[in-house]
């Protein structure tokens, strides 16, 4: 279905000017943008292929249509390169998935924002980086696309803040906020394998708080590094306290990761040990918590008893993410959202 | 000289349209959904017990989302069909 597209007049081409004209409409990030002209969009379209006018997804709140060339518009305004594009496809089909609970994402008050973890042959050939600082700064496609992304959540689904984004403070992964899985270095394959997309290349959204760092410089077994990343998980202060359905993504950097497969630890172990370890009295949630959003099973453990930070082992996932050195981080979701993992063309 | 695109394109039709709000509450039935943050029932409320007074209205029915429903989540059918069929307004969405 063709799709009618507002067309502006570029009255003066120079950087500032295109910067003045968006502030003044109430668009973009705050940073200096490129300007979305025919030729920069059509060469972007050309990456990905497909119907320009194909929807998407409908973004909430606003209820903009994420087309083809509306993603490229905005790829364009970050600096994305058309080797992106299949990545920013994928990634808004995910934004349009109920279970990510889009809506509830920009209504909150929470800092919550969407990290993008790109997974397979795609983010070597694109040039994402997966290795060291892979969370940034300094690589152009994790920094662009995770920057068009949240174009696109600014502009087709209206998540300005105040009218569209109620976070009380925001966040600086609100910015950009996109990785590569190093599955190079990963001693258990590709993430997106282990949740059954199978595929050569796949992107996982997974809407959550900035990264909390956790390092061990020391150990040389998993339960010690592992205890670390569960201390960071088990507390009080984050959105997921008392929210049974909260997922928690655990970006092992792959010297952790190493040292956890040469124990015989699979993915699976990890994922398993941290939901026996992350773990607070019952007690103490109740004290602090009058509103928990716990499984019914939840409710029933005594007071004495340790309670899991979440409600199943499944809802803590475990990539490999980095490069030299002892440092992980685990980010913790929103709470009611979940991730979604998606082939990408 | 040269043309660019607007970056937030077009819009698809609204996914629900909200029913028109009455012109006279007097004689209606007012519900109150709490959406479980906190104050968010005492807020309402309040509110309702206000207008009703000043206008003529009832508050006939407060309830919560339902068990397991929150303030991220739509509120559980049950409760959905039981404001249908039990008020003529609802008031829902606020907090302090």
């Amino acid at each position: 279905m063709t799709q009618t597209y507002e067309l502006l007049d570029l009255v003066d081409a120079s950087p500032e000017a295109l910067y003045d004209l968006f502030d003044a409409r109430g668009w973009g990030d705050g940073l200096p943008l490129v300007a979305p002209t025919s030729a920069r969009v059509d060469a972007l379209l050309e990456g990905c292929g497909g119907d320009p006018d194909e929807v998407l997804a409908v973004l909430p709140p606003r209820f903009g249509k994420a087309t083809r060339r509306m993603v490229a518009v905005n790829a364009a305004l970050a600096g994305c390169k058309p080797e992106y594009m299949p990545v920013l496809v994928a990634a808004t089909r995910a934004l349009g998935e109920k279970k990510l609970n889009l809506r509830g994402v920009n209504a909150t008050t929470h800092p919550v924002a969407p990290l993008m973890i790109v997974h397979g042959e795609i983010a070597e050939r694109a040039g994402y980086n997966s290795g060291l600082g892979a969370f940034g700064p300094g690589n152009r496609a994790n920094a662009t696309t995770g920057r068009a992304l949240r174009l696109i959540l600014l502009h087709v689904a209206g998540a300005v803040p105040g009218p569209g984004d109620a976070s009380t403070q925001g966040g600086p992964a609100k910015y950009a906020y996109c990785v590569a899985e190093n599955t190079a270095a990963s001693p258990w394959g590709s993430y997106h394998r282990s949740v059954g997309v199978d595929a050569a290349s796949a992107v996982t959204l997974h809407c959550g708080e900035a990264p909390h760092n956790f390092h061990d410089m020391e150990s040389d077994h998993p339960s010690r590094i592992l205890d670390k990343c569960a201390s960071a998980m088990a507390t009080l202060g984050q959105n997921n306290a008392t929210i049974a359905q909260g997922e928690y993504f655990v970006a092992l950097g792959p010297e952790h990761a190493a040292t956890c497969a040469a124990a015989g630890w699979t993915r699976r172990d990890v994922s398993s040990y941290l939901f026996q370890m992350a773990r607070l009295p019952a007690r103490l949630f109740r004290a602090q918590f009058d509103l928990r959003a716990w499984f019914p099973w939840m409710h029933a453990v005594a007071d004495d008893e340790m309670l899991p930070i979440t409600g199943e082992a499944d809802h803590i996932k475990v990539f490999v993410c980095g490069g030299a050195g002892k440092h992980s981080c685990v980010v913790p979701s929103w709470g009611m959202t979940s991730s979604v993992t998606l082939p990408i063309e | 000289m040269e043309k660019i695109y607007a970056p937030d394109g077009p819009l698809a039709p609204p996914p629900i349209t909200l029913a028109a709000s009455p012109s006279v509450l007097a004689g209606l039935r007012i519900g109150v959904l709490d959406n479980l943050k906190p104050n968010a029932k005492l807020l309402m409320q309040r509110a309702a017990e206000q207008i009703a007074t000043r206008t003529g209205a009832k508050v006939s029915l407060v309830t919560d989302k339902g068990p397991g429903f929150n303030s991220a989540t739509p509120c559980s059918d049950p409760i959905f069909d039981k404001l249908e069929k039990e008020v003529d307004l609802v008031i829902t969405g606020s907090a302090d």
